[in-house]
């Protein structure tokens, strides 16, 4: 499901901008390894603080798995400044219906490599597509200039979901590419697009189920500590020194799983 | 869309109020309104076409110093309906008197990023149902994106220094693109001896157009022709 973050709702999600950061970071210094700034273990460049727009999917845990950033081609924008090699030396596009795309990423970790399952990097990579380009076609946007790898493109093509355009040329950005693609915000790419994935209704959570979604999530993966309580159990059980000990480990362990799953029905 | 071209007005103290008529007028809103906030001076300068009374009553309070529509406005990239901004003190210190000046609290206003970190505000307003209100703005939206765009860079370069770093500049596909126009080739045509899609033209015509101020093709060829960008065709 997707979520839009501006600057307008930002602060009642600074706990997903700074996962989507983290994910930034694994994709374009680790996987991709591109020339960015990393603090903190978050990938963060100056067009983050001109309030930017962020199309962000999140799985049914809460988590951040798929991410783009959007500005406006009439203002600053990373074609016109840190990219303009792309461009050849030429000035960018600018137009107040072109808007364009950067740091399109989607988390290959934790998706899978299916085609149709809702956790795959081709839902997410559709579903991302198909949240921006709606937020961009409902705001008047005609076009998107998006600058992407060379493996992203590849995605996109197999997903009904092929640039219409390139302008400039690839530019080395370290291990891997970059290129500028022109995808037009019309309905009919969005309804091919929906179809090739199968993504049926609306992509859009609210703010509030976005939070709750969020949350939830957090409270889950709170619980996952419990698996080093297990841990700890199963050391207890194998390094106790006598019959007695060995047995009280047990008993405890027994009483705390009992506890636990007692706690988990209630919740359900 | 038919709107008036700014930058053919002489430069009178009304052509921006004029402008906003138009902009009602033709995509069919009660009342527009534009405010800047000149990154050089850093004031806020406006033009509306609300009831004078009402511009009276936000002036005399300094209510653009507050006003929601303007400071949360500028933070967003897409344009934003009033009724996503939260219902702060400062947004009733705005609109609860506005009923009283025929002034409606559904409204819209879109945000123009330039490229000097200035950033253009025109916000319309109408006074209608909420399926009428949703018809409109998805009728009119994209018409909306280019009459602010072009409101606000003819504001900007109406100042002079802004004028001077506001020089057109096309890149060579744009002028290469216009020149073809300007030759009576159909976009079709110029995809084909470009082999470029015809989508790709449209994409480099409408960013010559909004490069060169222009609200139509032809407009913007005459400009790039008294340039000296193109050769008249």
């Amino acid at each position: 499901m997707i979520i839009v973050i501006d600057a307008l709702n930002r602060d009642r999600f600074s706990d997903l901008v700074k996962e989507m950061f983290r994910l930034r970071a694994r994709v374009f210094r680790d996987r991709l390894g591109w020339d960015v700034t990393i603090t903190d273990e978050m990938e963060m460049d100056i067009y983050d603080s001109l309030d930017p727009a962020y199309v962000v999917s999140l799985d049914q845990d809460g988590h951040v798995v798929g991410c783009m950033r959007l500005l406006q081609t009439t203002g600053p924008h990373m074609l016109a400044d840190v990219f303009a090699d792309i461009l050849e030396g030429e000035p960018p596009l600018r137009s107040s219906q072109i808007w364009e795309a950067t740091r399109f990423c989607v988390d290959t970790e934790r998706l899978s490599r299916g085609s149709r399952a809702t956790n795959s990097i081709s839902y997410v990579t559709s579903e991302v597509m198909v949240g921006a380009f709606e937020y961009g076609r409902d705001a008047g946007v005609l076009d998107a200039v998006a600058v992407i790898d060379p493996v992203m493109n590849r995605v996109m093509i197999r997903s009904g979901n092929a640039p219409y355009d390139y302008i400039g040329k690839t530019v080395d950005m370290g291990k891997a590419h970059a290129l500028a693609a022109l995808l037009d915000c019309s309905n009919e790419r969005i309804d091919r697009i929906r179809t090739h994935a199968g993504i049926d209704g609306d992509v859009f959570l609210s703010d509030a189920e976005a939070l709750s979604l969020s949350e939830r999530g957090k409270a889950l993966r709170t619980e996952s500590v419990k698996s080093d309580l297990e841990i700890y159990c199963d050391e207890q059980i194998a390094n106790a020194t006598t019959a007695k000990e060995r047995v009280d480990a047990l008993r405890l362990k027994a009483t705390l799983v009992e506890k636990i799953r007692s706690r988990t029905d209630v919740d359900a | 869309m038919k709107l008036i071209d700014l930058s053919k007005i002489p430069h009178s103290d009304d052509r921006f109020a004029r402008f906003l008529d138009d902009v009602c007028q033709s995509l069919e809103f009660d009342h527009a309104s534009y405010a800047t906030f000149n990154p050089i001076s850093g004031a806020i300068q406006g033009f509306a076409n609300y009831r004078t009374d009402w511009i009276m009553h936000y002036t005399r309070k300094g209510l653009h110093r507050i006003d929601p529509t303007i400071h949360i406005g500028r933070k967003s990239i897409a344009p934003v309906d009033w009724n996503r901004l939260e219902r702060t003190p400062h947004f009733q210190s705005v609109f609860n008197d506005a009923p009283a000046f025929g002034v409606a609290a559904r409204g819209l206003t879109v945000p123009v990023r330039g490229p000097y970190g200035d950033v253009g505000l025109m916000s319309v307003t109408r006074d209608c149902s909420d399926q009428e209100w949703h018809l409109l703005k998805k009728k009119v939206i994209g018409n909306l994106q280019v009459a602010a765009v072009h409101m606000h860079d003819n504001v900007m370069s109406s100042d002079l220094p802004m004028a001077a770093l506001n020089l057109p500049v096309l890149s060579t596909r744009e002028r290469e693109i216009l020149q073809w126009v300007a030759e009576g080739k159909t976009q079709q045509d110029i995809g084909d001896i470009l082999a470029i899609s015809h989508r790709t033209v449209e994409v480099h015509l409408r960013s010559a157009r909004t490069k060169l101020g222009a609200l139509s093709t032809p407009q913007a060829i005459g400009r790039a022709v008294g340039l000296g960008m193109i050769k008249p065709g």
